[in-house]
């Protein structure tokens, strides 16, 4: 196990080392884009309740037969860093400590439905009238406005509306998608996070705050775009096609050989140019592939992908899948293994260059987290401390930002004000 | 009104792996060059393309990722070109680049002579793997990176191949944070006056969509695999899914706490049949007592727990794909949103192209393209900022369209550039 905490330096400074971010988001989508913040030094407070607690605090994984809401892998890797307040914002006296919140931060957040927004109180014209140079980022499934803001999804239904369960996998099969709530993991949080810096710039340089209406549908539309693009300008209409491009051949996954390896192991060829070709051709130990006229270009390759594929899924068929991937990429050839997540999680190229954060966790220990998605040389990002329990931080927060005396917390943990 | 990065100059001599990190950015107001070798940037040649239109000026992809940036070209591999490409960095605040380090090295343009040149410098580096490491080297692809980060595993059919994300995700999510680590680098040297480099691998960008497998592996020591549709619980939930309507399909979450649950997916089928055998005993009991959070998390921990109740659940998801198979998909959807049942239609490109959700919030623009001699209409951003809003300000450019001009702001001019063009090193 490489251990990134060994390589942290917490003496130096990060980008958003400061910056004060509210926090009220749950499930995937908003806490992995305020993850992003905290891992870039920003302070953010997270805003929770027992009474209707993050779902991710209660699905799991969490170890065997252990049901507590502070163990769940899925809810700690997008929480690291954060400060957790445990507030019921739906009780008048609850209300007013939030928005005391929001007096203090520079940047409120929520990905929760208009509706839940509503009855925690903390709509934009709530939270802009309680702090006026404040960033607020809304991230309702369909935006702020029109006919349809009121619904709501998760990431799963959100697939199917932006296009990627018709998308992805193959003409013969039903539209299932790709296995995962996909928008939540990346694309929604990067959209938000470079919302928020672009946003944060602005104050910064004008002192103006100003409202980010992030729709989710369109976040995930935007990435999955290419297909609506060509059919309204050029009137092509998509064709689900599995692993394969309209530009390139062969390209695919083609399984190969048990023998000496697990089962079910495929391996991933994309050759983006005729030299790509010609170089895994020789690979493959079929140079005379690279010949065939039926192969010589890239459109001679499209129109006999079918052939094409197998020649290729017959050649991998014998072949030891990591063996073929070393010959593949020593000539040059774009080329990977299906790897399953704890090949991935011992992958010795991440290992190498210490991807995973194991922080130590009060009651889970150390687990394993995402590391950053992108690394800076001088203000590192980087995974400095784990997840918070469920109200680890109120007695702080609230003696520290709110001003309040240990007795006034006293009365409102037992009133269920506080937790 | 302003866009918050009105003042920034990017530079975006990336491959196809990083031209959304500058569309982003030239969505903010950035001014984004689009550098290019002088046979164009591969994408430019890449299928669908758009009809009656020259090459290399067809290619789709590229017109949709590179709208709002300018074009200039300039042989990098030539020493007048790599001269003329550190000048253009001096006055650059932003580098976007794609090379391996060994291309890096055999381009004689490595981290410390970009820094040489332009110290203040971001200078990004979008890569498959990352500039460390035993792969740092080798070649990529997007479907590469859907396989080498586990995502690829969890997609498909159990007796079909593991399946790559759709519209090259494995480059968009390096984009995405390629983008996101220019916003956390401008915001450091806003502050410090200090550049850095930003680093980026299409392989770790897509780490975090493995979703719950990779915890599951570090946790349970279980390898969450790919199930046809059947999510993280080991057997099939009623309402939980994509089901077919009488003219398209939806994804149905009627389950646990979600929205009204499974009940409103009940309360929904009265509404448009009628009572039926779900709103009877014993099904009726049966619904309200056991179809919940609790049954969910059992099935995602404990499938086998759940077995004495499978028939029933069955049957019960029978019910589900009658009723779904009855009614065209707009009607239960709107409906059935009403009612906080969460149902999502399984929208195609025409579907998204003709919402009238999208067309309310104005999110679809179109723009003259002259060079291509037609309006395009392009998507919407990602985000809608108040304050500082995006703007769609000029179509993809052709190869060269702005050569002249950008050397110009870099100071290169009259006989240098006209030598350069002569030599082939310029276009």
């Amino acid at each position: 196990m490489t251990s990134a905490t060994a390589q942290t330096d917490t003496q130096r400074p990060r980008p958003l080392d400061g910056l004060r971010v509210l926090d009220l988001t749950w499930f995937g989508a908003g806490p992995i884009a305020t993850r992003i913040m905290a891992n870039l030094g920003a302070d953010v407070v997270r805003i929770e309740t027992e009474k209707r607690p993050d779902g991710l605090r209660v699905v799991g994984p969490k170890p065997v037969g252990n049901n507590s809401l502070n163990v769940s892998g899925y809810y700690n890797n997008f929480n690291s860093e954060k400060r957790s307040i445990a507030i019921d914002l739906t009780q008048p006296e609850g209300h007013a400590l939030g928005l005391r919140l929001v007096q203090w931060a520079d940047l409120f957040m929520t990905n929760m439905t208009n509706r839940a927004v509503r009855q925690t109180g903390m709509t934009w014209d709530q939270v802009r009238e309680a702090n006026p140079r404040i960033i607020g980022l809304y991230e309702p499934m369909q935006g702020l406005t029109g006919p349809h803001t009121e619904y709501m999804g998760f990431g799963a239904v959100l697939s199917a509306l932006c296009g990627l369960n018709y998308l992805a996998g193959y003409e013969r099969n039903r539209p299932i998608g790709v296995g995962t709530n996909y928008p939540d993991y990346v694309v929604n949080p990067g959209h938000g996070v470079i919302a928020m810096m672009a946003a944060i710039r602005h104050q910064r340089r004008t002192g103006q705050g100003q409202l980010i209406d992030m729709s989710q549908l369109e976040s995930s539309a935007a990435v999955l775009s290419g297909p609506v693009f060509a059919r309204d300008n050029a009137g092509v209409e998509y064709v689900r096609q599995g692993n394969r491009v309209p530009y390139a051949a062969p390209h695919g996954a083609y399984r190969t050989s048990e023998e000496g390896d697990r089962p079910d192991r495929w391996l991933a060829i994309a050759c983006l140019s005729d030299a790509e070709w010609r170089a895994a051709a020789g690979a493959m130990s079929h140079p005379e592939w690279a010949d065939d006229a039926r192969f010589a270009s890239t459109a001679a390759r499209k129109a006999n992908e079918d052939a094409l594929d197998a020649l290729i899924a017959e050649w991998a068929a014998g072949q030891h899948g990591p063996s073929a991937l070393r010959a593949l990429q020593a000539a040059g050839v774009p080329s990977g293994l299906v790897l399953d997540a704890t090949e991935v999680l011992h992958d010795p190229h991440l290992e190498e260059r210490g991807y995973y954060a194991y922080p130590d966790h009060p009651e889970a220990g150390p687990r394993a987290y995402d590391g950053p998605g992108f690394r800076l040389s001088k203000s590192p990002h980087e995974v400095r401390g784990a997840a918070p329990l469920l109200g680890e931080h109120t007695f702080e927060v609230a003696t520290e930002v709110l001003g309040l005396s240990p007795d006034e917390i006293g009365r409102l943990i037992a009133e269920d004000v506080l937790r | 009104m302003p866009g918050a990065l009105d003042d920034i100059r990017v530079i975006d001599a990336s491959g196809p792996i990083g031209h959304y990190a500058g569309y982003l950015l030239a969505d903010l107001g950035a001014d984004v060059v689009k550098l290019e070798a002088p046979e164009g940037d591969p994408a430019r040649r890449w299928a669908p393309l758009l009809p009656d239109t020259p090459e290399p000026e067809s290619g789709l992809q590229f017109i949709l990722l590179n709208a709002n940036k300018r074009g200039a070209v300039l042989d990098l591999e030539r020493p007048e070109g790599r001269d003329a490409f550190l000048r253009l960095l001096a006055t650059a605040d932003v580098l976007l680049e794609s090379w391996s380090p060994a291309e890096a090295e055999r381009l004689s343009l490595t981290p410390d002579v970009i820094e040489a040149a332009n110290p203040a410098l971001i200078h990004t580096s979008v890569t498959g793997w990352g500039l460390t490491g035993p792969y740092a080297d080798w070649a990529y692809a997007d479907i590469v990176a859907c396989a080498m980060s586990g995502v690829m595993n969890l997609a498909g059919f159990p007796d079909g191949p593991p399946e790559q994300l759709p519209d090259h995700q494995g480059y968009h999510c390096a984009s995405i944070n390629a983008a996101a680590g220019v916003m956390a680098a401008i915001l450091h040297r806003d502050a410090s006056g200090e550049g850095q480099r930003v680093e980026v691998s299409m392989q770790e960008s897509l780490l975090t969509a493995e979703e719950t497998a990779m915890q599951s592996a570090d946790i349970l020591g279980v390898n969450r695999q790919r199930t046809g549709g059947g999510g993280a619980t080991g057997f099939k939930m009623p309402g939980l899914g994509v089901y077919e309507t009488a003219d398209g399909a939806l994804y149905s979450m009627c389950t646990g706490n979600a929205g009204s649950g499974f009940q409103g997916l009940v309360e929904l089928m009265r509404e448009f049949d009628g009572p039926g055998e779900i709103h009877q005993e014993p099904l009726s009991s049966f619904v309200q007592e056991r179809m919940n959070t609790q049954l969910l998390m059992q099935a995602m921990q404990d499938p086998e727990g759940a077995s004495d109740i499978l028939g029933t659940l069955r049957r019960v998801d029978a019910i589900a794909v009658d009723f779904f198979k009855r009614h065209p998909t707009q009607r239960i959807y709107q409906r059935g949103q009403e009612l906080r049942v969460l149902l999502g239609p399984v929208n195609s490109p025409q579907d998204i192209s003709e919402s009238e959700q999208l067309a309310a919030r104005g999110w679809f623009r179109t723009i003259e393209d002259p060079g291509r001699g037609r309006s395009l209409r392009y998507p919407g951003p990602p985000w809608m900022l108040e304050g500082t809003p995006a703007s769609l300000r000029r179509p993809a450019p052709l190869l060269g369209e702005h050569t002249r001009e950008v050397l110009a702001e870099a100071g290169i001019e009259g006989g240098m550039v006209d030598a350069l063009l002569e030599a082939g090193v310029a276009r």
